[in-house]
Protein backbone atom coordinates (compact mmCIF):
# COMPACT_ATOMS: atom_id res chain seq x y z
CA UNK A 1 0.00 0.00 0.00
CA UNK A 2 1.18 3.48 -1.10
CA UNK A 3 1.38 6.04 1.52
CA UNK A 4 -0.68 9.78 0.14
CA UNK A 5 2.29 11.82 -0.81
CA UNK A 6 2.88 14.72 2.52
CA UNK A 7 1.14 17.95 1.91
CA UNK A 8 3.77 20.73 1.91
CA UNK A 9 1.83 22.91 4.19
CA UNK A 10 1.36 20.60 6.80
CA UNK A 11 5.15 19.99 7.32
CA UNK A 12 5.88 23.92 6.92
CA UNK A 13 3.18 24.69 9.52
CA UNK A 14 4.92 24.56 13.00
CA UNK A 15 3.05 22.75 15.89
CA UNK A 16 2.44 24.99 18.88
CA UNK A 17 5.09 24.94 21.55
CA UNK A 18 4.28 21.97 23.87
CA UNK A 19 2.33 20.23 21.14
CA UNK A 20 3.15 17.77 18.54
CA UNK A 21 1.42 16.53 15.44
CA UNK A 22 0.70 12.88 15.73
CA UNK A 23 -0.84 10.47 12.93
CA UNK A 24 -4.24 9.56 13.24
CA UNK A 25 -3.19 5.72 13.84
CA UNK A 26 -1.41 6.37 17.47
CA UNK A 27 -4.98 7.91 18.85
CA UNK A 28 -5.69 5.90 21.84
CA UNK A 29 -2.59 4.38 22.11
CA UNK A 30 -0.05 3.60 25.08
CA UNK A 31 2.31 5.63 24.29
CA UNK A 32 -0.02 8.76 23.59
CA UNK A 33 -1.47 7.80 26.86
CA UNK A 34 2.45 8.08 28.52
CA UNK A 35 2.41 11.58 27.70
CA UNK A 36 0.12 12.06 30.41
CA UNK A 37 -0.71 15.77 29.24
CA UNK A 38 2.95 16.59 29.35
CA UNK A 39 2.87 17.40 25.74
CA UNK A 40 -0.76 18.24 23.75
CA UNK A 41 -1.57 16.04 20.79
CA UNK A 42 -2.93 17.05 17.47
CA UNK A 43 -4.24 13.91 15.77
CA UNK A 44 -3.98 14.49 11.70
CA UNK A 45 -4.36 11.62 9.36
CA UNK A 46 -2.32 12.76 6.20
CA UNK A 47 1.07 12.48 7.84
CA UNK A 48 2.28 9.84 5.26
CA UNK A 49 5.16 7.94 6.75
CA UNK A 50 6.30 10.23 9.42
CA UNK A 51 4.60 9.15 12.96
CA UNK A 52 5.18 12.57 15.34
CA UNK A 53 6.44 15.89 13.80
CA UNK A 54 7.89 17.71 16.83
CA UNK A 55 8.15 21.33 15.02
CA UNK A 56 9.04 21.99 11.60
CA UNK A 57 12.45 21.18 12.07
CA UNK A 58 11.81 16.98 13.97
CA UNK A 59 10.15 14.31 12.50
CA UNK A 60 9.20 10.84 14.58
CA UNK A 61 9.42 7.30 13.05
CA UNK A 62 8.53 4.25 15.38
CA UNK A 63 9.92 1.36 14.67
CA UNK A 64 8.30 -0.99 17.49
CA UNK A 65 9.23 -4.63 18.48
CA UNK A 66 6.91 -6.51 15.70
CA UNK A 67 8.01 -4.03 13.00
CA UNK A 68 11.66 -5.64 13.32
CA UNK A 69 10.85 -9.37 14.17
CA UNK A 70 8.66 -8.69 10.96
CA UNK A 71 11.42 -9.07 8.84
CA UNK A 72 12.96 -6.48 6.83
CA UNK A 73 9.92 -4.44 5.49
CA UNK A 74 10.43 -1.94 8.00
CA UNK A 75 13.87 -1.01 5.53
CA UNK A 76 12.10 0.39 2.63
CA UNK A 77 9.37 2.18 4.90
CA UNK A 78 12.89 3.87 6.43
CA UNK A 79 13.91 4.69 3.36
CA UNK A 80 10.76 6.81 2.15
CA UNK A 81 10.64 8.55 5.96
CA UNK A 82 14.52 9.90 4.62
CA UNK A 83 13.39 10.64 1.64
CA UNK A 84 9.97 12.51 2.21
CA UNK A 85 11.89 14.68 5.00
CA UNK A 86 15.10 15.99 3.20
CA UNK A 87 16.15 18.99 5.45
CA UNK A 88 14.38 18.12 8.46
CA UNK A 89 15.85 16.53 11.11
CA UNK A 90 14.42 12.94 10.78
CA UNK A 91 14.33 10.53 14.35
CA UNK A 92 14.15 6.70 13.86
CA UNK A 93 12.76 5.55 17.70
CA UNK A 94 13.05 2.01 17.79
CA UNK A 95 11.88 -0.68 20.31
CA UNK A 96 15.02 -2.28 21.33
CA UNK A 97 13.73 -5.01 23.85
CA UNK A 98 14.56 -8.30 25.01
CA UNK A 99 13.01 -9.83 21.69
CA UNK A 100 14.50 -7.65 19.28
CA UNK A 101 17.80 -6.31 20.52
CA UNK A 102 19.63 -9.04 18.51
CA UNK A 103 18.44 -7.11 15.04
CA UNK A 104 19.14 -3.63 16.50
CA UNK A 105 23.14 -3.54 15.30
CA UNK A 106 21.94 -4.07 11.83
CA UNK A 107 19.33 -1.86 12.13
CA UNK A 108 21.85 0.64 13.33
CA UNK A 109 24.15 0.47 10.78
CA UNK A 110 21.73 0.56 8.25
CA UNK A 111 19.87 4.05 9.47
CA UNK A 112 23.06 5.63 10.72
CA UNK A 113 25.66 5.11 8.84
CA UNK A 114 24.20 3.90 5.66
CA UNK A 115 21.24 6.46 5.85
CA UNK A 116 22.66 8.75 7.79
CA UNK A 117 19.49 9.57 10.50
CA UNK A 118 19.68 9.50 13.75
CA UNK A 119 18.46 5.97 15.56
CA UNK A 120 17.09 5.86 19.42
CA UNK A 121 17.01 3.34 21.35
CA UNK A 122 14.17 3.06 23.94
CA UNK A 123 12.93 -0.27 25.93
CA UNK A 124 9.02 0.55 26.68
CA UNK A 125 6.57 3.00 24.52
CA UNK A 126 6.50 5.02 27.76
CA UNK A 127 10.47 5.52 27.72
CA UNK A 128 9.57 7.22 24.00
CA UNK A 129 7.02 9.22 25.28
CA UNK A 130 9.38 10.08 27.59
CA UNK A 131 12.42 11.24 24.97
CA UNK A 132 10.18 12.16 22.36
CA UNK A 133 8.71 15.08 25.21
CA UNK A 134 12.22 15.70 25.90
CA UNK A 135 12.91 16.60 22.21
CA UNK A 136 9.84 18.67 22.32
CA UNK A 137 10.90 20.89 24.90
CA UNK A 138 14.74 20.70 24.27
CA UNK A 139 14.24 23.39 21.41
CA UNK A 140 13.25 26.08 23.66
CA UNK A 141 15.98 25.84 25.67
CA UNK A 142 19.52 26.85 25.24
CA UNK A 143 21.75 23.57 23.41
CA UNK A 144 24.69 22.90 25.87
CA UNK A 145 26.37 20.74 23.05
CA UNK A 146 26.09 23.27 20.60
CA UNK A 147 29.36 25.00 19.17
CA UNK A 148 29.87 28.21 20.89
CA UNK A 149 31.30 31.13 18.23
CA UNK A 150 33.66 33.29 20.27
CA UNK A 151 36.02 35.59 18.63
CA UNK A 152 38.88 34.95 20.71
CA UNK A 153 41.29 37.73 20.17
CA UNK A 154 44.27 36.75 18.45
CA UNK A 155 47.19 38.08 20.33
CA UNK A 156 47.39 35.42 22.86
CA UNK A 157 47.58 32.60 20.35
CA UNK A 158 50.16 33.88 18.44
CA UNK A 159 52.38 34.39 21.32
CA UNK A 160 51.92 30.87 22.09
CA UNK A 161 52.53 30.28 18.39
CA UNK A 162 55.91 31.99 18.75
CA UNK A 163 56.59 29.87 22.05
CA UNK A 164 56.88 26.82 19.96
CA UNK A 165 60.21 27.53 18.77
CA UNK A 166 62.73 25.93 20.59
CA UNK A 167 64.45 28.11 22.86
CA UNK A 168 62.05 30.67 22.78
CA UNK A 169 60.30 31.34 25.97
CA UNK A 170 57.83 34.35 26.82
CA UNK A 171 59.87 36.92 26.89
CA UNK A 172 62.11 36.51 24.04
CA UNK A 173 58.53 35.48 22.11
CA UNK A 174 57.25 39.35 23.09
CA UNK A 175 60.45 40.71 22.57
CA UNK A 176 59.95 39.46 18.85
CA UNK A 177 56.63 40.76 18.07
CA UNK A 178 57.79 43.51 19.03
CA UNK A 179 59.93 43.98 15.71
CA UNK A 180 57.93 41.05 13.86
CA UNK A 181 54.64 41.35 14.93
CA UNK A 182 53.50 38.67 12.63
CA UNK A 183 54.53 35.13 12.16
CA UNK A 184 54.40 35.55 8.76
CA UNK A 185 56.82 38.45 9.05
CA UNK A 186 58.99 36.27 11.72
CA UNK A 187 58.99 33.59 9.46
CA UNK A 188 60.53 35.67 7.14
CA UNK A 189 63.19 37.87 9.14
CA UNK A 190 66.86 36.84 8.14
CA UNK A 191 69.26 36.11 11.10
CA UNK A 192 71.16 39.75 10.57
CA UNK A 193 67.64 41.19 11.57
CA UNK A 194 66.77 38.45 14.20
CA UNK A 195 70.22 38.91 16.09
CA UNK A 196 69.71 42.47 17.50
CA UNK A 197 66.84 41.02 19.34
CA UNK A 198 67.29 37.58 20.68
CA UNK A 199 71.17 37.29 19.72
CA UNK A 200 73.17 35.03 17.59
CA UNK A 201 71.89 32.02 18.80
CA UNK A 202 68.33 32.08 19.33
CA UNK A 203 68.73 34.12 15.48
CA UNK A 204 69.77 30.83 14.27
CA UNK A 205 67.87 28.68 16.07
CA UNK A 206 64.36 30.70 14.44
CA UNK A 207 65.97 30.59 11.17
CA UNK A 208 66.34 27.00 11.49
CA UNK A 209 63.24 27.11 12.60
CA UNK A 210 61.11 27.60 10.01
CA UNK A 211 63.91 26.99 6.96
CA UNK A 212 64.93 23.64 7.74
CA UNK A 213 63.35 20.72 5.42
CA UNK A 214 61.28 18.51 6.87
CA UNK A 215 62.62 15.16 5.92
CA UNK B 1 50.78 9.80 -0.72
CA UNK B 2 49.05 7.50 -3.09
CA UNK B 3 47.68 4.95 -0.82
CA UNK B 4 46.52 1.67 -2.38
CA UNK B 5 43.05 0.48 -1.95
CA UNK B 6 43.81 -2.70 0.32
CA UNK B 7 45.49 -0.92 2.53
CA UNK B 8 44.87 -1.35 6.34
CA UNK B 9 42.11 1.60 7.78
CA UNK B 10 43.92 4.08 9.86
CA UNK B 11 42.69 5.22 13.32
CA UNK B 12 44.15 7.33 16.30
CA UNK B 13 43.56 6.79 19.63
CA UNK B 14 43.79 8.95 22.94
CA UNK B 15 46.30 7.41 25.34
CA UNK B 16 43.63 7.96 28.19
CA UNK B 17 41.71 5.01 26.10
CA UNK B 18 44.55 2.52 27.23
CA UNK B 19 43.44 2.48 30.77
CA UNK B 20 39.65 0.68 30.21
CA UNK B 21 40.24 0.57 26.19
CA UNK B 22 43.26 -1.81 25.97
CA UNK B 23 40.66 -4.73 25.14
CA UNK B 24 38.55 -2.41 22.41
CA UNK B 25 42.41 -1.74 20.85
CA UNK B 26 43.25 -5.19 21.00
CA UNK B 27 39.69 -6.06 18.83
CA UNK B 28 40.27 -3.14 16.62
CA UNK B 29 43.84 -4.51 15.99
CA UNK B 30 43.11 -8.44 15.58
CA UNK B 31 40.29 -9.07 14.67
CA UNK B 32 39.13 -5.61 12.54
CA UNK B 33 42.78 -5.59 11.39
CA UNK B 34 42.80 -1.19 11.82
CA UNK B 35 46.54 0.06 12.20
CA UNK B 36 46.10 1.45 15.73
CA UNK B 37 48.50 4.30 16.41
CA UNK B 38 48.11 5.55 20.48
CA UNK B 39 48.94 9.30 21.18
CA UNK B 40 47.70 12.04 22.80
CA UNK B 41 45.20 13.74 20.88
CA UNK B 42 43.76 16.07 23.63
CA UNK B 43 39.95 16.56 23.37
CA UNK B 44 39.33 13.39 21.60
CA UNK B 45 38.88 9.69 22.15
CA UNK B 46 39.33 8.47 18.25
CA UNK B 47 40.05 10.08 15.15
CA UNK B 48 38.76 8.13 12.08
CA UNK B 49 38.87 10.63 9.15
CA UNK B 50 40.65 13.45 8.56
CA UNK B 51 36.96 15.13 9.41
CA UNK B 52 36.16 12.88 11.68
CA UNK B 53 36.17 12.41 15.90
CA UNK B 54 34.56 9.78 17.93
CA UNK B 55 33.87 10.09 21.69
CA UNK B 56 33.82 6.84 23.65
CA UNK B 57 31.30 7.12 27.08
CA UNK B 58 29.62 4.71 29.01
CA UNK B 59 25.81 4.57 29.61
CA UNK B 60 26.51 5.53 33.24
CA UNK B 61 28.87 8.57 32.15
CA UNK B 62 25.77 10.14 29.77
CA UNK B 63 23.15 9.46 32.38
CA UNK B 64 25.49 11.53 35.69
CA UNK B 65 24.48 14.48 36.12
CA UNK B 66 27.75 14.96 37.65
CA UNK B 67 29.27 15.03 34.38
CA UNK B 68 26.91 17.22 32.86
CA UNK B 69 30.16 19.87 32.78
CA UNK B 70 32.28 17.63 31.47
CA UNK B 71 30.38 16.60 28.49
CA UNK B 72 29.29 19.65 27.57
CA UNK B 73 32.54 21.36 27.46
CA UNK B 74 34.04 18.36 24.95
CA UNK B 75 31.64 18.18 23.09
CA UNK B 76 31.63 21.68 22.31
CA UNK B 77 35.36 21.80 21.68
CA UNK B 78 35.32 18.81 19.43
CA UNK B 79 32.21 20.47 17.19
CA UNK B 80 34.73 24.08 17.22
CA UNK B 81 37.52 21.11 16.26
CA UNK B 82 35.88 18.38 13.94
CA UNK B 83 33.38 18.60 10.70
CA UNK B 84 31.80 15.83 12.22
CA UNK B 85 31.76 14.77 15.84
CA UNK B 86 29.98 11.05 16.91
CA UNK B 87 29.38 9.47 20.12
CA UNK B 88 29.63 6.32 21.19
CA UNK B 89 27.46 5.03 24.36
CA UNK B 90 28.24 2.27 25.39
CA UNK B 91 26.61 -0.11 27.72
CA UNK B 92 28.29 -0.56 31.32
CA UNK B 93 30.01 -4.16 32.03
CA UNK B 94 28.79 -6.36 34.87
CA UNK B 95 31.56 -7.96 36.14
CA UNK B 96 31.07 -11.83 37.54
CA UNK B 97 29.18 -12.14 40.50
CA UNK B 98 27.99 -8.70 40.27
CA UNK B 99 24.20 -8.43 40.52
CA UNK B 100 22.68 -6.86 37.05
CA UNK B 101 22.57 -3.22 37.24
CA UNK B 102 19.53 -2.61 35.78
CA UNK B 103 19.83 0.69 33.77
CA UNK B 104 17.33 3.13 34.78
CA UNK B 105 16.36 5.90 31.92
CA UNK B 106 16.23 9.24 33.78
CA UNK B 107 14.69 12.24 32.06
CA UNK B 108 18.19 13.77 32.90
CA UNK B 109 19.67 11.17 30.11
CA UNK B 110 16.73 11.52 27.84
CA UNK B 111 17.36 15.76 27.97
CA UNK B 112 20.85 14.88 27.23
CA UNK B 113 20.14 12.63 23.94
CA UNK B 114 18.24 15.06 22.66
CA UNK B 115 20.57 18.17 22.91
CA UNK B 116 22.97 15.96 21.92
CA UNK B 117 20.89 14.82 18.70
CA UNK B 118 19.64 19.01 17.98
CA UNK B 119 23.33 19.92 18.39
CA UNK B 120 23.94 17.19 15.75
CA UNK B 121 25.98 15.16 17.13
CA UNK B 122 25.97 11.27 15.98
CA UNK B 123 24.83 8.80 18.37
CA UNK B 124 25.73 5.29 18.83
CA UNK B 125 25.02 2.66 20.93
CA UNK B 126 26.72 -0.37 22.14
CA UNK B 127 26.35 -3.64 23.89
CA UNK B 128 29.96 -3.90 24.75
CA UNK B 129 33.52 -3.82 23.66
CA UNK B 130 32.91 -6.11 20.95
CA UNK B 131 30.17 -4.17 19.17
CA UNK B 132 32.25 -0.72 20.06
CA UNK B 133 35.15 -2.34 18.05
CA UNK B 134 32.67 -2.98 14.87
CA UNK B 135 31.25 0.60 14.94
CA UNK B 136 34.48 2.19 14.93
CA UNK B 137 35.03 0.07 11.88
CA UNK B 138 32.24 0.39 10.09
CA UNK B 139 32.73 4.39 10.30
CA UNK B 140 35.76 4.26 9.81
CA UNK B 141 35.07 2.52 6.35
CA UNK B 142 32.69 4.82 5.65
CA UNK B 143 34.59 7.52 6.07
CA UNK B 144 37.09 6.09 3.93
CA UNK B 145 34.58 5.25 0.80
CA UNK B 146 33.56 8.79 0.90
CA UNK B 147 37.58 9.82 0.30
CA UNK B 148 38.17 11.06 4.10
CA UNK B 149 40.32 8.31 5.23
CA UNK B 150 43.52 9.11 7.12
CA UNK B 151 46.21 9.17 4.36
CA UNK B 152 49.45 9.67 6.00
CA UNK B 153 51.77 8.41 8.11
CA UNK B 154 50.88 8.28 11.87
CA UNK B 155 54.39 8.54 13.47
CA UNK B 156 56.34 11.74 13.29
CA UNK B 157 59.60 12.15 14.68
CA UNK B 158 62.25 15.17 14.60
CA UNK B 159 61.89 18.41 12.78
CA UNK B 160 58.60 16.96 11.71
CA UNK B 161 57.68 16.60 15.12
CA UNK B 162 57.73 20.52 15.74
CA UNK B 163 56.43 21.08 13.05
CA UNK B 164 53.19 19.10 14.08
CA UNK B 165 53.35 20.82 17.74
CA UNK B 166 53.85 24.38 16.18
CA UNK B 167 50.56 23.45 13.72
CA UNK B 168 48.09 21.95 16.89
CA UNK B 169 48.92 25.60 18.54
CA UNK B 170 46.65 27.25 15.72
CA UNK B 171 43.22 28.38 16.82
CA UNK B 172 40.73 25.45 16.40
CA UNK B 173 43.26 22.82 14.68
CA UNK B 174 42.26 19.30 15.09
CA UNK B 175 45.71 16.89 15.52
CA UNK B 176 44.53 14.81 11.94
CA UNK B 177 44.76 18.27 10.24
CA UNK B 178 47.99 19.73 11.94
CA UNK B 179 49.35 15.89 11.37
CA UNK B 180 48.42 16.27 7.38
CA UNK B 181 50.35 19.82 7.68
CA UNK B 182 53.55 17.67 8.83
CA UNK B 183 53.81 15.44 6.07
CA UNK B 184 52.68 17.47 3.75
CA UNK B 185 54.68 20.76 3.48
CA UNK B 186 58.25 20.90 3.17
CA UNK B 187 59.07 23.36 5.75
CA UNK B 188 56.96 25.66 8.41
CA UNK B 189 57.95 28.64 6.75
CA UNK B 190 56.70 26.55 3.26
CA UNK B 191 53.40 26.26 5.12
CA UNK B 192 53.30 29.99 6.46
CA UNK B 193 53.59 31.60 3.34
CA UNK B 194 50.78 28.95 1.58
CA UNK B 195 47.37 30.38 0.07
CA UNK B 196 44.56 29.85 1.17
CA UNK B 197 43.77 26.93 -1.34
CA UNK B 198 47.14 24.86 -0.33
CA UNK B 199 46.59 25.23 3.25
CA UNK B 200 42.89 23.70 2.28
CA UNK B 201 44.19 20.84 0.16
CA UNK B 202 47.53 20.29 2.19
CA UNK B 203 45.17 19.70 5.79
CA UNK B 204 42.18 18.56 4.45
CA UNK B 205 40.01 21.37 5.98
CA UNK B 206 36.73 23.58 5.14
CA UNK B 207 37.62 26.59 3.12
CA UNK B 208 37.01 28.53 6.36
CA UNK B 209 39.52 26.55 8.66
CA UNK B 210 41.56 27.04 6.10
CA UNK B 211 40.56 31.20 5.68
CA UNK B 212 40.68 31.01 9.34
CA UNK B 213 44.53 29.33 9.65
CA UNK B 214 45.59 32.18 6.91
CA UNK B 215 44.51 35.14 8.50
CA UNK B 216 46.03 33.65 12.23
CA UNK B 217 49.40 33.53 10.54
CA UNK B 218 49.13 37.04 9.09
CA UNK B 219 47.59 38.55 11.87
CA UNK B 220 49.77 41.66 13.07
CA UNK B 221 49.98 41.73 16.87
CA UNK B 222 49.24 44.63 19.18
CA UNK B 223 52.49 45.66 20.88
CA UNK B 224 50.20 46.75 23.94
CA UNK B 225 48.05 43.46 24.04
CA UNK B 226 51.77 41.14 24.11
CA UNK B 227 53.60 43.36 26.95
CA UNK B 228 50.24 42.94 29.14
CA UNK B 229 50.18 39.20 28.51
CA UNK B 230 53.52 39.68 30.52
CA UNK B 231 51.49 40.78 33.69
CA UNK B 232 48.99 38.07 33.87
Amino acid sequence: MESKPVPAKLLNAAPPYGHIISHEKWRGSTLVQSFKGSVKMIFEEELGVVDFCLSNKTCVLYVSESDLVAGNGYRRKIVRFRNANSGLQAVVIVEKTRVSEQYFSALQKFVVLELGLTLLPVSTSAEAAQLIAQLVFGQSKENPFRRRTVSRLLDPLVLSLVQQIPGVGKVKAQLLLQTFPSILQLSRASVQELEPVVGPATAQHIRGFFHNQIT
Amino acid sequence: FPVSADAPLAVLVDARCISGGSELLSLLRIRHHLQVHVCSLGSTDFIISNRTAVEWQSESEVSSAHNRRRLQERMQRLQATYERVCLIIQKDRTRPGETVRVFQRSRYYDSTLAALVTAGVRLLFSNGFEETATILTDLTQVEKRKGQAIQVPLEVKGHRQQALQFYLTLPNMSYICALNMSHRFSSISHMISSSVEDLQASACVSRSRAEEIYRCLRYSCDPVLINQTNQT
